[in-house]
């Protein structure tokens, strides 16, 4: 059983290129302790970013890929069976509150609306997680920070925050990077020229021109990594769209029809 | 034994394509139309035809000419008899023998219904055939014969291809990719290239009934040619040329051009530079429009030098750097181009070239034709977007707006004629208001869609056959749920009670999980008995509530027809439907359920009117209830249109269960359709394949069973009837529960 997070240090400097004043913004936020919310379309480095910062701030970071089954138990943790009878396992959130470390919830628009309102009471002035199967009443470790994403662009009725754990973060904006930006993060996370990023920087715009207009997202940054390393495979320009951008993102004919189009001509 | 003397009189060629018996048969066949008084040109055209079609495709298939010939003499005249043989000559060049069997029946057929349709269709044969397969061509005159119905003149214009509906039908059972059938595709793509939403239009054809074969902008619309004939396999490519050569106007190009002193050749001139121009500056931005661009530059560098052969080989030489510009004033304007690439980003170079250009022209005494002149490559637009022609030439036609004014100036006129009349305002004047709206509610309606139709005589599916517009609803009543709450106080009362109980329903505890939130007590306990006394234990212990188990949507359809207005005792069959309407809209939000509420009826397949009352995404409110009191009951009942609406806006609803549910108080029918057995097969064949997508349809008869026919569109169990009518309120939401179980 885990006790502490060594396990879940980040010992490597994750690349992350600043495109705005995040990394101050998020240092300020982690200094007061404050809860964050990071907004941004699919693929734009959300997760990534989080994985700097807890590099940088030396943090453990416990990630969670949130999903339509998760109930609090996931979170909080649960009563196991063993051969000497019942114990208690603690899940990852209690884990990163005992001992110190980043939560990172990732997509927590996904989970359960119980789940979301178990963070209430840790992301207030009182930072307590009530274990209430355990009977215990946890109080956060100094270090604790809580990060959750939330993805705008998948909006909708049945899906969306309550207000009330809204109004508990600071919340960041993520777009995708400036063209120059991204193009030279795709180039250097696909290990491609500058120019043939640009291209693919350049054949994003296009979809996401297409963005509700048919499309529900535009092509991600890790998309163009993709289809860089798929280029740097020995396949042509064209092909590595295909195979990594427009096939992935859209089943509807004229929709992909389009994009190919789109992409021959920047090509 | 053929007779010798019969022998003697045919050609060697003749007895060799009739062996035997068959010589004697082909004789006294040519022998009957020669003594059946159609002139002499019948049977010389049947000697000859009969021939070569016994030769390609036996004696047998020849020998049916025949009779086929009397008929067609018969029915037109021997005239077009004679050009119905030449016709057959040519079509068995290309057809086995039930292929030709099957046309000479598909042509005794059209004689039958429509004799006076014979000729057109001859004489177009040809090109018919050359662009349809055979099952489509049947297809084809079969779809215009049910389009014109009785009307022989509209038959005739039909079939002389002068209807743009014959030319649209014949392009799409052609398989020919029309503007239509693009549309969506081409709009994403110039969405995706330019980062503009630039509404596509399909261009409508000129007064004179010519084709367009250009595109063409202004105001930030675009017009596309409806079709693109000649260019068949390659419309796809040929659209999104011409949509990337637009955008690279709206993109790189300046504030219209002003015409001032130009002579039409200078602006075409101007024109053509700015075109390559706004080429250049797209190409360096997305180089691989040359791919899409290159095939239509068909240009040579030689030949007779006439104006609009220069100028296509100039834009070829802007266009292609490797191009040689052979002829002097072509190697000019490439030298002047390159000589302005440092300022390419000023559209006032397109004006400063060209001016030089077109005065260099000028002094060649090159002819100019500016009506004929068509901009060259095809994919480009006719450049009328680019300049800034005096108003006049943009304006509407006066007439249109200006002839109501008239008729009531001249009503004026007659009536100041009068020496007691004085004037009064128009307010006061309630007939000359009505008058006023009357004639424009046919048109207010915004078109929605086009729907299929099955024709099951034809046994096909009719795409894009039925037009559905959309209506905003009458002036309704804002106190409109006021005034049902106190109508319905007790129904609304029992509604919100059946509501909480199935809100109550709504999550189930699941004990013995193998996953789940927490232990259930019991299973964990049996575990921990089995385990102690040796035994396995069961890992299900645990115990979790489920998702919720309503995933419902609803699309309720409001027959609104005219039939709907007849008095129950308790309002109007409308008033009944609005009611329980409201309530079962009522009902469900406050489950959370989806609804759509949209009012139908029918003017005709081109005329679906619908109301949207509410759509999935809108709250119940003041605007629902205004829309409901707002309908009025009018026009026929196309029911199959509405249940196909239904369905495609249904289709993309995450739910698990989808229904429709239609309110309606009689059968099918519509102004155009004298079949009874038509829209009831329609309406079947709609539900068959909204079913097929899991949607389910029920249908909620209104009035007497006798002679309903809706059990046999929706299925014995999908339908219910009710006679008193007056209790449909209340029933509509039960039905609603019992359904949504």
């Amino acid at each position: 059983m885990t006790q502490t997070l060594d396990a879940w240090r980040i010992t490597e400097q994750p690349a992350y290129q600043a495109s705005n004043d995040e990394i101050a913004y998020y240092t300020a936020a982690y200094g007061a302790r404050l809860p964050v919310m990071l907004k941004g379309p699919t693929g734009c480095g959300k997760t990534r970013f989080v994985e700097h910062m807890a590099w940088k701030l030396r943090r453990p970071l416990v990630t969670v890929s949130c999903h339509e089954d998760m109930t609090a138990s996931d979170l909080v943790g649960r009563y196991l069976l063993g051969p000497e009878g019942t114990h208690w396992q603690d899940g990852p959130l209690t884990l990163a509150v005992r001992f110190g470390g980043i939560c990172y919830l990732d997509e927590v628009v996904e989970a359960r609306q119980d789940t979301t309102v178990i963070i209430h009471a840790l992301t207030d002035d009182r930072r307590i997680l009530p274990l209430e199967k355990k009977g215990e009443l946890l109080t956060a470790h100094p270090d604790f920070q809580l990060v959750i994403s939330y993805n705008p662009g998948y909006q909708s009725v049945l899906k969306d925050l309550k207000e009330s754990t809204k109004q508990r973060f600071c919340a960041m904006d993520f777009g995708y990077p400036d063209p120059a930006v991204e193009g030279s993060i795709v180039a250097a996370q696909a290990g491609i020229s500058d120019g043939l990023a640009r291209k693919l920087v350049q054949i994003a715009g296009k979809s996401r021109n297409l963005r509700g207009h048919g499309l529900n997202e535009g092509a991600s940054t890790r998309m163009l990594i993709h289809a860089g390393r798929l280029v740097a495979e020995g396949l042509t320009l064209r092909q590595a769209c295909s195979l990594a951008v427009v096939t992935p993102i859209t089943d509807d004919p004229d929709m992909r029809a389009a994009l190919d189009a789109a992409v021959d001509a920047c090509a | 034994m053929v007779d010798l003397a019969v022998k003697a009189s045919w050609p060697d060629a003749t007895l060799a394509a009739f062996p035997g018996e068959s010589l004697g048969a082909f004789s006294a066949a040519h022998a009957r139309l020669a003594g059946a008084g159609y002139g002499g040109e019948v049977p010389r055209v049947f000697a000859t035809t009969a021939r070569q079609v016994a030769e390609r495709l036996g004696p047998q298939v020849a020998l049916s000419l025949g009779t086929v010939t009397s008929r067609v003499a018969i029915k037109t005249r021997p005239r077009i008899a004679a050009i119905y043989l030449s016709t057959a000559a040519s079509m068995s060049r290309d057809m086995d023998e039930s292929t030709f069997l099957n046309w000479q029946a598909m042509m005794l057929g059209l004689l039958a219904t429509a004799p006076e349709s014979v000729l057109p269709l001859l004489e177009r044969m040809d090109m018919l055939t050359g662009r349809l397969a055979p099952q489509a061509l049947s297809a084809w005159i079969d779809t215009g014969l049910r389009l014109a119905g009785r009307d022989a003149a509209r038959r005739l214009a039909y079939f002389r291809l002068e209807l743009p509906e014959a030319q649209r039908l014949l392009e799409r059972h052609a398989g020919d990719e029309t503007f239509q059938s693009l549309e969506r595709g081409l709009e994403a793509f110039h969405t995706a290239l330019w980062g503009r939403n630039v509404p596509l239009r399909e261009a409508l054809p000129d007064p004179s009934g010519r084709a367009i074969g250009r595109a063409s902008f202004a105001a930030g619309v675009v017009q596309l040619p409806p079709s693109l004939p000649g260019h068949g396999g390659n419309e796809r490519l040929l659209y999104r040329a011409a949509l990337a050569h637009i955008g690279a106007h709206f993109a790189y190009g300046g504030p219209c051009f002003e015409i001032g002193q130009l002579k039409p050749m200078q602006i075409a001139v101007v024109s053509l530079i700015e075109d390559a121009r706004v080429e250049t500056l797209a190409l360096r931005d997305m180089p691989g429009l040359r791919r899409l661009w290159a095939p239509f530059h068909n240009a040579e560098p030689g030949g007779v030098a006439t104006a609009p052969s220069l100028f296509t080989r100039l834009a070829r030489a802007l266009f292609d750097p490797d191009f040689p510009p052979e002829h002097g004033w072509v190697a000019k304007g490439v030298d002047l181009f390159n000589a302005h690439r440092e300022r390419l980003a000023d559209p006032a170079i397109s004006r400063h070239i060209g001016n030089l250009l077109g005065n260099d022209l000028g002094q060649t005494r090159v002819q100019f034709n500016a009506k004929g002149y068509v901009v060259q490559p095809v994919y480009r637009d006719d450049n009328l977007g680019l300049w800034a022609f005096p108003d006049a030439m943009h304006q509407p036609p006066a007439e249109q707006i200006e002839m109501p004014v008239e008729t009531r100036d001249l009503g004026k006129t007659d009536q100041g004629g009068a020496t007691d009349h004085s004037p009064q305002p128009p307010a006061d004047d309630p007939p000359d208001e009505a008058i006023a709206i009357a004639p424009s509610e046919p048109t207010d309606g915004a078109r929605v869609t086009q729907l299929s139709e099955y024709d099951y005589a034809a046994r096909i599916e009719r795409p894009d056959w039925v037009t559905v517009n959309r209506y905003d609803p009458g002036p309704g009543d804002p106190r409109f749920w006021d005034k049902l709450t106190q109508r319905h106080a007790a129904l609304v009362k029992r509604t919100e009670t059946l509501v909480r109980q199935a809100n109550v329903g709504r999550r189930k505890r699941l004990k013995r999980q193998s996953e789940g939130e927490t232990l259930d007590l019991d299973a964990a306990i049996s575990s921990a008995i089995a385990h102690r006394g040796g035994q396995t234990p069961d890992h299900r212990v645990y115990q979790g509530i489920s998702a919720p188990v309503r995933s419902i949507a609803v699309h309720l359809l409001l027959d609104t027809s005219l039939s709907t207005g007849a008095e129950t005792g308790a309002g109007s069959v409308l008033d009944l439907e609005r009611d329980a309407a409201a309530i079962l809209a009522q009902a469900m939000e406050q489950l959370g359920d989806p609804l759509a509420i949209t009012a139908f009826s029918s003017c005709g397949r081109e005329d679906v009117r619908t109301v949207l009352v509410k759509g999935f995404d809108e709250p119940v409110g003041m605007a629902t209830g205004m829309a409901l009191s707002g309908l009025k009951p009018a026009w026929s009942t196309r029911i199959g249109a509405g249940i196909r609406l239904a369905g495609r806006t249904l289709d993309p609803v995450p739910t698990h269960r989808k229904l429709v549910l239609i309110l309606t108080d009689g059968e099918p029918s519509d102004i155009d359709v004298p079949d009874p057995d038509y829209l009831v097969a329609d309406a079947k064949r709609a539900v068959q394949s909204l079913t097929v997508r899991g949607i389910d349809c029920f249908c909620i008869a209104l009035g007497s069973p006798d002679r309903q026919r809706h059990s046999e569109i929706f299925g014995q169990n999908h339908v219910q009837t009710f006679e008193n009518i007056r209790a449909l309120p209340e029933k509509l939401t039960e039905i609603f529960f019992r359904l949504s179980k």
